[in-house]
């Protein structure tokens, strides 16, 4: 109504000449506003919107999904003002595509990250911040992921920072520094100096952290580093160094070393060196708690600075991680796949008027569906091309009024391998790598395997995976050249099996430790069909891995 | 600019419909518009006759006719300044003339289905000739009964209701084979012809002089405008510049080529001068149309059955002449190919009435189904997407956002929504790239505001989508791969021809 009555002066201000036109018309206006309750503005108009994005975070490893060790008190407290998702699960075991499918709402085939090689215009652009641009949001990133900034150019062998994919949206794009280990997978803690800042802005932030990633615990600072650490205990990797000479300062879990342990085993020139005891593996999942101990402080600063700003009562605050992390479950210490322990995230809405706080809601939902939720909250119209569905109805506790699917789906895209032949393998083993010089040697060998393989762009299809609260059913059709050039098999020097049908039974093995395919022919008859239908649907928007010529701008990962 | 608009700015005279909604909207325009186009007539008096109408019609006849490729801007009772349809505008002159009617496609085949069937041509399917195109010997040629077997026709009801049902085309685009004589008791159309109304008339009024004693409903349509017909007596270049070089003749072979040159290049290099003199070809051809239809009109007083008939006056599509430097239609939706004349004259309505409020060409069938009050099987209440004008006629607001759409030759795949207030988006499916117009200030589409506007491109966009889901065809669940079939015989080299 208020706004009616101000378009009315502006015509009578613009058309003075024709005033008594406009005023009949302001009066019959007046009398029809008069008879219609006034509309409150929609919530895009007054609501700001934080979105915090932690990579490699497992809900199972905070207070709020039951895990006892005392990681994280401020997540916790989080919680308690949130509407907390119990089984959210992500579309892909890796960062930029599992989090292209939470801004767009589109599956990752669909929205184009396929692979750490793609161009931007391969990529969706109409992206949670893009849209909410549209609607007068001020939006700005803090990231301290390097898969959200840095390209390896593959013309000038330079790391460079363009502007991309991820950053195209957003009026400032914030990264943290290296600290002094070099890395930049630091608390964004600059996010915190932009509230300040911009408090008085209709805003969108984003702040996302990459902190948890390997090396575990490489930016966590004494004495949090250790605070999870096992009593005198020494990692095995220095009692068996991969490569002699190098310095010994603690600079975290190294990957390398976790990539020579596989099922129990430290390999070392393909030869099994050591057993890992459980003192080791408490060892590395402390390193990782101790990761998200220090993260948790950095929430806790971030809840207080947003209290203190006065931003928490016109904030809505998106708290999710990208994906998880396998800690030794699956015979690795990485995301590599497709089980729950990589899939799984956490998910909290804290709305502005503490709405439903409290809440916790069991039924599965996907990342699709976040973006969709986020728009229906803010009265914007959902984007047709967003493929989830809006989470509203199950968080006003209208469980048949949610139209996404009972199923989630979840790509193993682009295949791990294709990932580590792309930048890894070419580039980063040369440098500083630590792999014994038998090792590298054969490297070329397994590099090429994998090229000849799986390269030229292309990935191989399905491997790709149903779930339910209750079945995850994993297809993988091609089984026998993932046995193939399986990095596990390439560093054990040995011929780990890889399975083409896995069902697991999550209510009675949440941790997907017993294949029970055979067992449940029906279950897998039944979920293969419902996997195999999304495939096919899901087939024809298919974006290559890598532009069809010229140089490309590589994610330098892992 | 064509030396069409250059005109348009020397005489002054020539309003375009945009413009006439902006001067009508401001209270004082509404009568220095009127003025301008003495085709009009407009003030109390009309409105009280208007008023007295009854808006029933009970076994009253129907002459429904398609002046086929008639563009809004050269209709006299929509602003154009030449004297080229001085027979439509005294029809407009008496009954409703509604400003801004928009079509559901931009080419004959899936914009004239609609009439017949109120929904649109994503539902009744005859988008494109063949339902099924993959040469040489696999061709389907589009068919309502095969595509859309549930789908009732305006003449199938009417029928139904005891109506004689009589079609009598130029064949083509409405040809009987796509299933347009579906619920005619007799359908004329001449194999391989874009047909005249020289030839469609006296068939018509042939089958009148037969049914004249009946209730009836006659389709009278025919090329004579369309780029593929040409005056069987020759041009006499009326409206041809002297001092013309004749680079082009006027001929179907020379149109035909222009359009595919536009699709093969996305442009045609036209000079002002040649697009000066396609538009006088069209004038001419507008004229002799028109002459035509005087002389149906005749005849049929002459049988005493003006008083019992209501009169629909419109067309499938418009033209292109250059507006977006492109030849024909089909392949846009832009203004120039969507807007079309919309003329209801009513039994014994002696004064007009303008409505300017912008509808749509699926509203043509309810409104007439309405004005008859026939017996609607229950099947075809269902499926009406459009909604009737009598209320309009009536002298409510039936202003309305309208959607279009064409898949000509799956060459391209548009879709596109019109606000009532003036803004339109085109989105074309293969490339997902958007057209955003600002038609209050832009009437001729010529500044995309996709970039300035991103918040009602976006929202139009979701409209867009959100429609064509409504109905049933969700526009992300296949994928739009473009080609270029033929849509004439000439052009379908190993194809079947019908």
């Amino acid at each position: 109504m208020m706004r009616r009555q101000r378009s009315c002066f502006v015509h009578m201000f613009n058309a003075a000449s024709a005033a008594l036109f406009i005023l009949i018309t302001c009066a019959v206006e007046n009398i029809g506003a008069a008879e219609v309750p006034a509309v409150p503005p929609a919530r895009h108009e007054n609501t700001n919107v934080i979105m915090i994005s932690l990579d490699i975070l497992r809900p199972d490893h905070l207070g709020a999904y039951g895990y006892p060790k005392g990681t994280s008190p401020q997540i916790d407290r989080l919680a308690k003002q949130s509407v907390l998702f119990e089984n959210s699960i992500a579309q892909s075991y890796l960062t930029p595509v599992a989090h292209m499918s939470v801004i767009t709402g589109q599956y990752p085939r669909q929205h184009g990250m396929v692979s750490f090689e793609v161009t931007r215009d391969q990529v969706a652009k109409r992206t949670l911040p893009e849209i909410l641009k549209y609607y007068g949001y001020e939006t700005a990133a803090v990231a301290s992921s390097p898969e959200f900034f840095m390209r390896y150019d593959t013309e000038s062998g330079k790391i460079v920072n363009p502007k991309d994919i991820f950053s195209r949206s957003f009026d400032f794009y914030g990264r943290t520094m290296p600290d002094e280990t070099g890395s930049t997978r630091v608390n964004p803690v600059a996010a915190l100096n932009w509230l300040k800042a911009n408090k008085d802005k209709k805003f969108f932030l984003w702040i996302e952290s990459g902190m948890l990633h390997p090396p575990f615990s490489q930016t966590v600072p004494a004495p949090y580093k250790t605070r999870f650490d096992p009593p005198g205990y020494t990692p095995f990797y220095e009692r068996f160094p991969i490569r002699l000479g190098r310095d010994n300062t603690d600079r975290g879990v190294p990957t390398e070393a976790l990539f020579h342990v596989y099922r129990g085993d430290y390999y070392l020139d393909f030869e099994p060196i050591y057993h890992l005891e459980q003192r080791d593996v408490d060892f590395i999942r402390g390193r990782y708690d101790a990761g998200v101990f220090y993260t948790d402080m950095f929430i806790g600063e971030l809840l207080n600075t947003l209290d203190a700003l006065k931003l928490t009562g016109k904030t809505l605050v998106i708290f999710h991680s990208i994906h998880g992390e396998s800690l030794g479950e699956h015979g690795y210490f990485f995301h590599h796949d497709v089980y729950d322990t990589e899939v799984k995230t956490a998910l909290m809405f804290r709305f502005p008027d503490s709405n439903k706080a409290g809440v916790r809601i069991a039924r599965q939902t996907q990342g699709i569906d976040i973006l969709p939720t986020v728009l229906d909250y803010l009265q914007i119209p959902a984007n047709h091309e967003a493929q989830g569905a809006s989470m509203m109805p199950l968080i006003n506790g209208d469980e048949a009024g949610y139209t996404g699917s009972e199923y989630a789906f979840i790509d193993r895209l682009p295949w791990w391998e294709y990932v580590l032949g792309g930048w890894h393998l070419e580039h980063q083993s040369e440098r500083e790598a630590q792999y014994t010089p038998l090792e590298i040697g054969k490297m070329k060998d397994y590099r090429a395997l994998l090229q000849e393989k799986i390269g030229g762009g292309q990935y191989p299809p399905q491997c790709i995976a149903i779930r339910t609260n209750q079945w995850k059913l994993i297809l993988r059709e091609r089984s026998a050249l993932l046995e193939q050039i399986s990095w596990w098999n390439f560093i054990s020097g040995r011929k780990f099996p890889v399975a083409q049908v896995e069902l697991f039974d999550l209510s009675r093995d949440p941790l997907e430790q017993k294949n029970v395919a055979g067992e449940h022919p029906q279950v897998v008859e039944k979920l293969k069909a419902k996997l195999l239908e999304w495939d096919e649907n899901n087939r024809k928007n298919q974006a290559l891995a890598k532009p069809a010529s010229g140089p490309a701008l590589i994610i330098p990962y892992p | 600019m064509s030396q069409h608009d250059n005109r348009n700015e020397s005489d002054g005279a020539l309003i375009n419909r945009r413009e006439f909604i902006k001067k009508t909207a401001v209270g004082v325009g509404v009568a220095a518009a009127a003025m301008a186009m003495p085709g009009f007539i407009l003030g109390k008096a009309g409105a009280v006759d208007v008023t007295d109408l009854p808006m029933k019609y009970k076994d009253y006849n129907v002459v429904f006719v398609s002046f086929d490729a008639l563009q809004a801007a050269h209709v006299g009772a929509l602003g154009y300044p030449g004297n080229v349809t001085p027979t439509i505008d005294a029809m407009a002159k008496q009954g409703f003339n509604f400003t801004n009617n928009i079509s559901v496609a931009s080419w004959t085949v899936p914009a004239s289905m609609t009439w017949f069937t109120g929904v649109y041509p994503s539902e009744h399917r005859l988008t494109n000739k063949f339902s099924v195109f993959n040469p040489p010997n696999n061709n389907v040629i589009s068919n309502l009964k095969k595509l859309s077997p549930e789908l009732v026709t305006l003449a199938e009801v009417l029928k139904q209701n005891g109506y004689a049902t009589g079609g009598f085309t130029g064949n083509a685009g409405v040809s009987g084979g796509f299933g347009y004589s579906q619920g005619f008791d007799e359908y004329f159309f001449e194999k391989g012809k874009f047909g005249s109304m020289g030839v469609s008339i006296p068939k018509g009024l042939e089958w009148l002089h037969k049914n004249k004693d009946k209730k009836f409903f006659m389709f009278l349509h025919g090329y004579d405008m369309h780029g593929q017909n040409i005056p069987v007596e020759g041009f006499d270049y009326r409206f041809v510049d002297k001092g013309y070089d004749k680079r082009y003749t006027g001929s179907a072979a020379e149109q035909e080529a222009l359009r595919e040159e536009g699709l093969e290049k996305g442009t045609v290099a036209l000079r002002d001068e040649d697009v000066k003199f396609w538009r006088a070809i069209y004038d001419e051809k507008i004229q002799r149309t028109d002459a035509r239809f005087k002389k149906f009109l005749e005849e049929y007083e002459k049988m005493g059955l003006m008083d019992k008939t209501i009169f629909v006056l419109t067309s499938d599509h418009g033209t292109e002449f250059h507006e977006h430097k492109r030849f024909d239609h089909g392949f846009s939706l832009y203004d120039e190919l969507i807007h079309v004349p919309l003329i209801i004259k009513l039994p014994k309505q002696k004064t007009g009435k303008v409505i300017k409020d912008q509808i749509s060409s699926i509203d043509v069938m309810p409104t007439v189904l309405d004005l008859l009050d026939v017996k609607m099987p229950d099947n075809a209440k269902k499926q009406l997407r459009g909604a009737s004008l009598v209320v309009g006629l009536k002298g409510k607001d039936v202003a309305k956002d309208v959607f279009f759409e064409t898949d000509y030759r799956q060459y391209t795949y548009k879709r596109g929504i019109q606000t009532k207030d003036g803004w339109k988006l085109i989105y074309t499916l293969e490339n997902k790239s958007r057209e955003l117009y600002n038609l209050k200030s832009d009437p001729h589409e010529t500044k995309n505001l996709v970039e300035q506007e991103p918040r009602r491109a976006y929202e139009l966009e979701q409209r867009v989508f959100a429609h064509f889901k409504a109905i049933g065809h969700d526009l992300n669940s296949r994928q739009w791969i473009p080609g270029l079939n033929p849509v004439y015989d000439s052009q379908a080299k190993g194809v079947q021809k019908k």
